[in-house]
């Protein structure tokens, strides 16, 4: 450790010696910049910035100044004042300074002044015509559209072609404010002048853009070496997602989320293909509840793309964070925010569609004897009899047959037959209901000199679409900060957060699945409507009523008495404490806390089908109560030397500590019918519990280094001690440099082209966990799981995984180069990254032959290279007065190398090095040369013994496109998103193939299958003689097969079943192209003037829709959950949002 | 502002205290790290003697499946796996901790259960690693491949040693779900189970290094030093319970009460010989249901063979029987029978039509009768009808054909792949493969392709074994060298 400080040290003194060496080069460039600024042409005004002067003042002084920055903003003094206030005294300087501006100041105590704005000092003055010309301070052109207006007045002009304005009877403390889009606004006082011209300086956005990094320190975006990119909060609290994570779906390059259609569920998050770590103000939650955090509370998200933006955090910033800023008070004044939103989930864009020809039933026969195998009807097929065929011969006029709500006639004792027809079309409309998502939130707020506080409540109420389901999530936060004297500072958040359901839906595919028992394998035969008395008459409690007994559960039985309840206590915050000992040295101390405690348990009633018993009833519950605690102890030093060059530093030590306990109980078997408690097992209570601790010690530190306002160099290193790896390996060091040009501050570049800023960055950031976070903390130790007990005597197994005991952290290296472009003032930006991350020393479990004893090693090796590119487009097409244009689009691709396997092994499984490893190897059919596919004697074809390569799992493009307009008070903003490219597995494409659901099952074939006639012949041939060798590596080595083409026909039911038609269906991988329209939110402001006298601040009203439109190539299934395992049907929300400040 | 100094310094110093020390967390405070071995004989036990297999009874030709085209039922299947490697894991880890607390006993046991796996093993592929094998430990993740003759002879070798290890005075027992702790019951299992695989060699009566003969003649004449079963009661069986992971694997089950039913052949074997067991291993067919229990004709079944069209139709109809019910409604039904006493009969039987030992074939031949009905409960005078039966009889000339066909009924769902492997090596009784369903050129397969795994992990080895026995290749028509008479 002492020799990598010293090396740190090294590094730094060396940084700045060839930062120097640079900035001589250049220095001349900046120089002449500067000059032609002062010899603009004509009685051109120098402006000084009103907050440089009073720093200046504070400095020469030995003085304080205390002002809210909004009061200082887009002030600015004359180069005459700003010459005779520096020269003067304090007590004589200061009102001249301040005056003019509509300000002035009060010795509060010792040598601290207050700023305030002088109210109500009107006096009547003499009125002028004020005129002038308006240019651009570093081009010297003329500016025209530029809108001044009077502050506080109505009257205004706009800047000719000539870049004139005039603008008559204006008195002399009446105040112009300067507003051009790519430039800096000023405000300037008249002061009885009558000519007033002006040189903008062109603001690029960029340039004094704030952006939170690691550990929360706040920095400029052009000083950063790697991609961030910020999504402001407001963004999401209008057209809600039920998480926040999910509001980040299509805004942020390199981000994919996947969200999840079901009820409750987390969405998949990766960043540039890997999870990255959460935090919240500062304070990592590796948990990533993404429920916990309101979106209401959060003041922006930063999202820190790749390792050496996240290096600071360590390990667990291995792959990126998604930084989350929680708001603060904010101003003097009592201010009030009410926020509503209320969603409607009323029709679906995307449903498995099913076929409502043929009912229940196989090879087109059905007749109910018990439901569970006693007739045709208990396997549960969809393969059954023509619906509404008519018979004359039934009282009907329909073919009959007795079905499971048949009467049961008391003379034979026979089940009475009952028409067959599609009673059920419309199962899906009258079983699911309107979805509702309701969000409420107030927040308080209030600030003074000494400090400010925040105070918010929320409750989100989703009613599923599903009947009996629900989530609630209610957050209640308290956030403040002081200044207990001139030198400290505290600053406090906490926030309590409850999520609770008493039932939420089971997904997957499987009997638990609502979508399983009422799309997928219910014939339209059987309307649902007569399945909502769920027991069978006589057997209540004991068993359900459905039409199969064996396979499926009635999804009324299941919405009201299979209930799965989650209650989840989150109680989060943190405490920082900064000490100011001098103008340059500061410290702070902060120590953060993440806890739950959760409590789940399911219901499962008598009779509850499961995958492949019936239940005799159960109750399992489950605990646990997890606590971290973070804590924090940082020097910082900030020193300006000159205006060219400053410093910032800051070390730090760290200390983290994770406790989970957690335990579980079932019953086996419930005596009583519906008496939920562990007491009631029939069999001994089964329960487990369990301990998980965890520690990780650092110690860390950085420097910024900034030269002449255009060279940016960050050096950071990291030293964590962590307890998941073996003691003697437990320790390791991880450097990150990053630096970033601004070229357009150097380079005299054409005037339309405002900024131009690259930038890059390496790290090497090393992790000693094993997986992802939450994989079982003591993984890597050698150790017995406990066994089934057979009749009580206990029994334990060894795992198949050899460990080994000198594990080695896994280490990412990475660079990554950028370039950020800003051309037309703000009007069009673009900015690039490329990066490359070698993932290497990997830990990973390397397969091995079953027949060493072992199904794998663990072991440090593989490696991996992730690349890919990311690319992020702003634009303002249109912009005047009334209406503007604004684009924000985002691109990325991503994939992941394989680049040398453990052991220099020649293959990983299927994969070569060089390979991609998102490769897909399926089991396939035997192919002939020209690759048709080979069929059986049987008539159905034959598998190939090798799985092969059939195409990839990742997108080859993420991407996302926003667009807002404005037109005066209305804004309409609407965002569409989505992937191109990649390979999905449609597990609910295949059954509905499979089961007989499918429309395409829907044929001749089927009717002839119906009859008892094998009529389908596959399309393929069949070997007529020789036969295929293969190689150990599934390499054709010898092949003397003779074709002909296939002509045995079989019965389509058959084929269906048995193969899932995977033969003209791509074995069910389908393409995950999509693009969906994600969020459209209309907002009309309510007019000021409407406002203005009551006592509200602020009113907006929209109307918001999320999830609204897809197109896929894929069928019956929403690709965006990137997988398909039978999910929730995908539900358009739409409702409406307001919002008021008081 | 000195009281918020002392308070943070508080903090820091209780903070480093009350964190554990970074040794503290190399031990996993939820799982033990050592075991006594008598822990792992159990779950060793639980998973070497559940052998209730329906896989086994669709490709012997006593159940069918209708759902769909079932590899087993049609003989289409290509690869197997090498679970049976993590079952020796666990014997080797048991091993490792008998040793360490000097109980000499279990290892003697782990020479049974090393033996008892590998003939799975080998029985399914040919040629499989043993000497290298289970040395993951050492580093060795690509032993090489054993001739199957070289795994026989250490099988062989290695029961002898268990039974000459396992003295009265070899220690306590604990642990033990089958025979709690009984010493004499492990030998006769030991020694029942060398005549298993000594009778699994009779294609090799020719081969000197084997001295099957002898082999088999030495334990069945010294019943002191290779005591053998002598009733039900010594079974290998696993007993189901009606707990948590204890019950009958097919208990609940729904696949078993809609889509198996009976093999015709099987059900008219049975019926042809008036066997009584019929009524308690199958249920009536839904056509027959008005018939009595025990009456022959209202049972029925399709054909593995025919193609699941005709048998669905069948099904359908209502023709065919589904198993008995309890086997999917009662959780303890009966216990999964690795190696019994009716099999040992048979296996005496045959070495005495063989010439192998000297007896009256026909005692040991009725006694595996006799035994079988008694696992099946059928009443005793039913037992003494059933044996009285002239078609019963062994007969000059067809004895090897009874007495295997006798072994077959009394494998149903029950001693794994016995009545495949047997039918495999006598060729009784004849699998009906005429029915269109059937696929592999309508053959019976000999064995199973290697896993693929293997090949992508361990090539070298499975490539050379393959080259070294199968001429044409890893496919499932392969003639392993156990059924190649010398």
């Amino acid at each position: 450790m002492v020799m990598h400080k010293t090396l740190l040290i090294k590094r730094v003194v060396t940084g700045i010696i060839i930062l120097h060496a640079l900035g001589c080069c250049l220095n001349t460039t900046y120089a002449q910049q500067n000059m032609m600024a002062k010899a603009g042409k004509g009685n051109i005004q120098l402006l000084h910035p009103l907050e440089a002067v009073l720093l200046q003042l504070e400095n020469t002084h030995k003085v304080k100044f205390n002002y809210n920055s909004n009061l200082l903003y887009g002030k600015t003094v004359s180069d005459a004042i700003y010459r005779k206030v520096t020269q003067e005294e304090l007590q004589t300087a200061l009102p001249q300074l301040l005056n003019p501006l509509g300000l002035t100041s009060e010795l509060v105590y010792g040598n601290y002044y207050a700023i305030h704005s002088i109210a109500g000092e009107q006096k009547a003055e003499q009125q002028v015509t004020a005129s002038g010309n308006i240019t651009d301070a570093v081009t010297g052109m003329v500016l025209p559209g530029v809108t001044i207006t009077v502050k506080g007045k109505t009257k205004g002009a706009v800047t000719d072609a000539n870049g004139h304005f005039s603008i008559p009877q204006v008195a002399a403390t009446d105040i112009l404010v300067v507003n051009f889009m790519g430039y800096k606004p000023v405000e300037i006082t008249v002061g009885g002048q009558t000519t007033i011209n002006l040189a903008l300086q062109p603001d690029v956005s960029g340039l004094n853009e704030v952006v939170v990094t690691a550990l929360g320190i706040q920095k400029e975006k052009k000083s950063l070496g790697y991609a961030v990119q910020e999504v402001k909060g407001e963004s999401m609290t209008q057209a809600r997602e039920p998480n926040l994570v999910s509001s980040l779906t299509g805004r942020v390059a390199g981000l994919t989320i996947r969200s999840s259609t079901d009820l409750f569920r987390d969405a998949g998050i990766s960043l540039r293909g890997q999870k990255p770590l959460m935090v919240i103000d500062g304070i990592p939650d590796q948990q990533a509840d993404m429920w916990k955090v309101n979106p209401d509370d959060v003041e922006s998200i930063s999202v820190l793309k790749g390792p050496t933006a996240s290096a600071l955090y360590g390990s667990i910033g291995q792959y990126g964070a998604i930084m989350i800023t929680t708001k603060r008070g904010k101003g003097k004044d009592l201010a009030v925010e009410f926020n509503s939103s209320t969603m409607f989930q009323p029709s679906f864009i995307r449903i498995p569609k099913v076929q409502s020809t043929y009912g229940d039933g196989y090879k087109g026969k059905y007749a109910y004897v018990d439901g569970s195998g006693g007739g045709t009807e208990g396997s549960g097929w969809i393969w059954g009899p023509k619906l509404d065929q008519p018979d004359p011969n039934t009282p009907s006029g329909y073919w009959e047959t007795p079905q499971y709500n048949s009467p049961v006639d008391p003379n034979t004792n026979q089940r009475v037959p009952l028409p067959f027809i599609s009673r059920g079309k419309d199962n899906v409309k009258n079983f699911f209901r309107t979805g509702i998502i309701s969000t409420n939130n107030i927040s308080v707020t209030k600030g003074s000199d000494k400090g400010n506080f925040r105070a918010s409540a929320s409750h989100i109420y989703q009613m599923g679409v599903v009947p009996n389901t629900d989530l609630n999530n209610s957050s209640f936060s308290l956030s403040g900060n002081y200044n207990l004297s001139d030198r400290l500072n505290v600053d406090a958040r906490i926030t309590y957060n409850r999520q609770y359901t008493d039932n939420y839906p089971e997904v997957g595919y499987g009997p638990g699945n609502y979508l399983y028992n009422l799309v997928l394998w219910t014939g339209a035969d059987v309307d649902i409507r007569d399945l909502r008395n769920y027991w069978q008459p006589g057997q209540e409690g004991i068993q359900q009523k459905h039409y199969n007994q064996s396979w499926y559960n009635n999804p009324y039985f299941q919405a009201y008495e299979l209930l799965n309840g989650y209650y989840k206590d989150n109680t989060f915050g943190s405490m920082a404490l900064n000490y100011t000992f001098s103008k340059d040295f500061s410290a702070k101390f902060r120590t953060g806390v993440n806890s739950y405690g959760l409590t789940s348990n399911v219901k499962e009633p008598k009779s509850y089908v499961r995958y492949s018993d019936k239940s005799r009833g159960n109750f399992y519950v489950s605990s646990g109560n997890y606590i971290d605690i973070v804590t924090d102890l940082i020097l910082r030093y900030e020193h300006t030397f000159s205006k060219d060059f400053a410093v910032h530093a800051e070390l730090g030590g760290s200390n983290y500590y994770r406790n989970y306990r957690y335990q579980s109980s079932n019953t086996d078997g419930l005596s009583i019918p519906d008496f939920y408690n562990l007491s009631n097992s029939t069999n001994p209570v089964q329960g487990t519990n369990g301990l998980e601790e965890r520690r990780t010690s650092s110690a860390y530190g950085f420097v910024d280094l900034e030269y002449l306002g255009a060279f940016y160099l960050t050096l950071t290193g990291r030293t964590d001690k962590i307890s998941t790896l073996p003691v003697s390996n437990n320790t390791f060091f991880y450097p990150s440099v990053s630096g970033s040009i601004l070229v357009s501050e150097l380079v005299k570049l054409p005037h339309w082209f405002s900024y131009l800023k690259a930038r890059g960055s390496w790290s090497k950031v090393s992790s000693g966990l094993l997986d992802s976070d939450n994989t079982y903390t003591y993984n890597y130790l050698p150790a017995y799981d406990r066994g089934i007990k057979w009749n009580g005597t206990p029994s334990l197994t060894y795992g198949g995984t050899l460990q080994n005991p000198d594990l080695k952290p896994r280490t990412s290296a990475s660079w990554e180069a950028g370039l950020e472009m800003k051309w037309f003032g703000n009007r069009l930006g673009f900015d690039a990254t490329y990066y490359r991350i070698q993932d290497y020393n990997n830990i990973v479990n390397i397969n091995v032959s079953g027949t060493s004893g072992y199904t794998s090693r663990r072991e440090n090796g593989n490696k991996y290279l992730r690349k890919g590119i990311e690319f992020v487009l702003t634009g303002t097409p249109i912009r005047n007065k009334n209406f503007s244009w604004d684009v924000l689009m985002n691109f990325s691709s991503y994939h992941r190398y394989l680049q040398a396997i453990f052991n220099n092994e020649a293959v990983l499984g299927k994969l070569k090095v060089g390979d991609r490893v998102d490769r897909i190897f399926a089991s396939v059919y035997e192919k002939d040369p020209q690759g048709n596919i080979v069929y059986q004697s049987n008539g159905f074809p034959k598998d190939d013994p090798f799985t092969r390569y059939i195409g990839n799992d990742d997108p080859d493009w993420v991407y996302g496109v926003e667009n807002t307009f404005r037109y005066k008070n209305f804004s309409l903003r609407f965002l569409v998103d989505g992937r191109i490219g990649g390979l999905i597995y449609s597990t609910t494409n295949q059954k509905m193939w499979w089961g007989g659901t499918h429309p395409g099952t829907v044929n001749q074939f089927r009717d002839d299958a119906n009859a008892g006639q094998a009529t389908y012949v596959g399309q393929g041939v069949v070997v007529t003689g020789g036969d295929i060798q293969y190689d150990g590596a599934g390499n054709i080595v010898g092949d003397s097969r003779k074709f002909a083409p296939n002509t045995k026909a079989v019965n389509y039911i058959d084929y269906m079943v048995n193969t899932s038609n995977a033969a003209n269906t791509r074995y069910n991988y389908y393409s995950e192209t999509f693009l969906k329209l994600r969020e459209v939110n209309l907002t009309w402001q309510v007019p000021e003037k409407w406002v203005k006298g009551t006592f509200f601040r602020s009113a907006s009203v929209a109307l918001i829709g999320r999830n609204l439109l897809l197109f896929a190539k894929l069928p019956n299934v929403d690709p965006d959950t990137g997988e398909d395992n039978l999910q929730t049907p995908s539900m358009r929300s739409m409702g409406f949002n307001v919002n008021f400040k008081f | 502002m000195r009281k918020i100094f002392i308070a943070i310094n508080l903090l820091l110093i209780t903070g480093l205290v009350s964190c554990k020390k970074f040794e503290a967390f190399q031990t996993d405070p939820n799982k033990t790290t050592q075991a006594s071995p008598d822990l792992l004989l159990t779950s060793i036990e639980i998973d070497a003697f559940n052998e209730v297999s329906l896989s086994a009874a669709l490709a012997s030709r006593q159940m069918a499946y209708t759902d769909g085209v079932n590899n087993n039922q049609y003989y289409g299947w290509q690869r197997s796996g090498y679970g049976d490697y993590d079952n020796l894991r666990q014997v080797v880890q048991m091993e490792i901790e008998a040793q360490r607390v000097n109980k000499p006993v279990y290892l003697a046991l782990a020479k049974f259960f090393r033996a008892y796996f590998i003939m799975r093993l080998t029985l399914t592929f040919g040629d499989v690693p043993y000497s290298e094998a289970l040395q993951g430990n050492e580093k060795n993740f690509t032993p090489g491949y054993d001739k199957q003759e070289d795994i026989f002879l250490k099988v062989l070798d290695q029961l002898k040693e268990a039974n000459t290890a396992l003295t009265d005075d070899a220690g306590t027992i604990q642990g033990d779900v089958v025979y709690k702790g009984t010493i004499k019951q492990w030998k006769q299992l030991i020694n029942s189970f060398s005549l298993r695989v000594l009778i699994s060699l009779s294609q090799k009566e020719g081969n000197t290094k084997l001295n099957i003969k002898q082999r088999f003649s030495e334990i069945v004449n010294n019943p002191a030093q290779y005591p053998l079963f002598t009733g039900n009661a010594d079974n290998a069986q696993l007993v189901f319970y009606d707990l948590q992971d204890d019950r009958y694997p097919f208990f609940n089950s729904n696949d078993l009460q809609t889509a198996y039913y009976m093999e015709e052949t099987f059900v008219n074997m049975l019926k042809g010989l008036k066997d009584p067991r019929l009524f308690r291993m199958a249920a009536k067919a839904p056509i027959h249901s008005g018939l009595a229990d025990d009456d022959f004709n209202a049972y029925g079944g399709v054909m593995g063979s025919a193609t699941i069209d005709e048998n669905s139709t069948r099904v359908a109809a209502g023709q065919a029987s589904k198993i008995d019910e309890r086997y999917y409604h009662d959780p303890v039904n009966e216990a999964s029978t690795a190696i019994g006493y009716a099999e040992l009969q048979f296996i005496l039987a045959e070495a005495v039509v063989r010439g192998w030992i000297s007896g009256n074939a026909s005692d040991y031949y009725k006694k595996g009768i006799q035994a079988s009905h008694e696992f099946y409960k059928t009443a005793p005078d039913a037992i003494t009808a059933y044996l009285a039966q002239p078609a019963v009889q062994l007969q000059a000339g067809q004895e090897l054909k009874a007495i295997i066909t006798q072994k077959y009924i009394a494998c149903f769902v029950n001693t794994g792949w016995l009545p495949f492997y047997e039918q495999r090596r006598t060729g009784f009784p004849v699998f009906d493969v005429s029915g269109a369903g059937v696929l592999n050129n309508h053959q019976v397969p000999k064995r199973w392709m290697y896993p693929e795994s293997e090949f992508d992990l361990n090539r070298e080895n499975v490539t050379a074994a393959i080259s070294r026995q199968y001429p044409s290749g890893d496919n499932i028509n392969g003639q392993m060298w156990l059924l190649i008479k010398e």
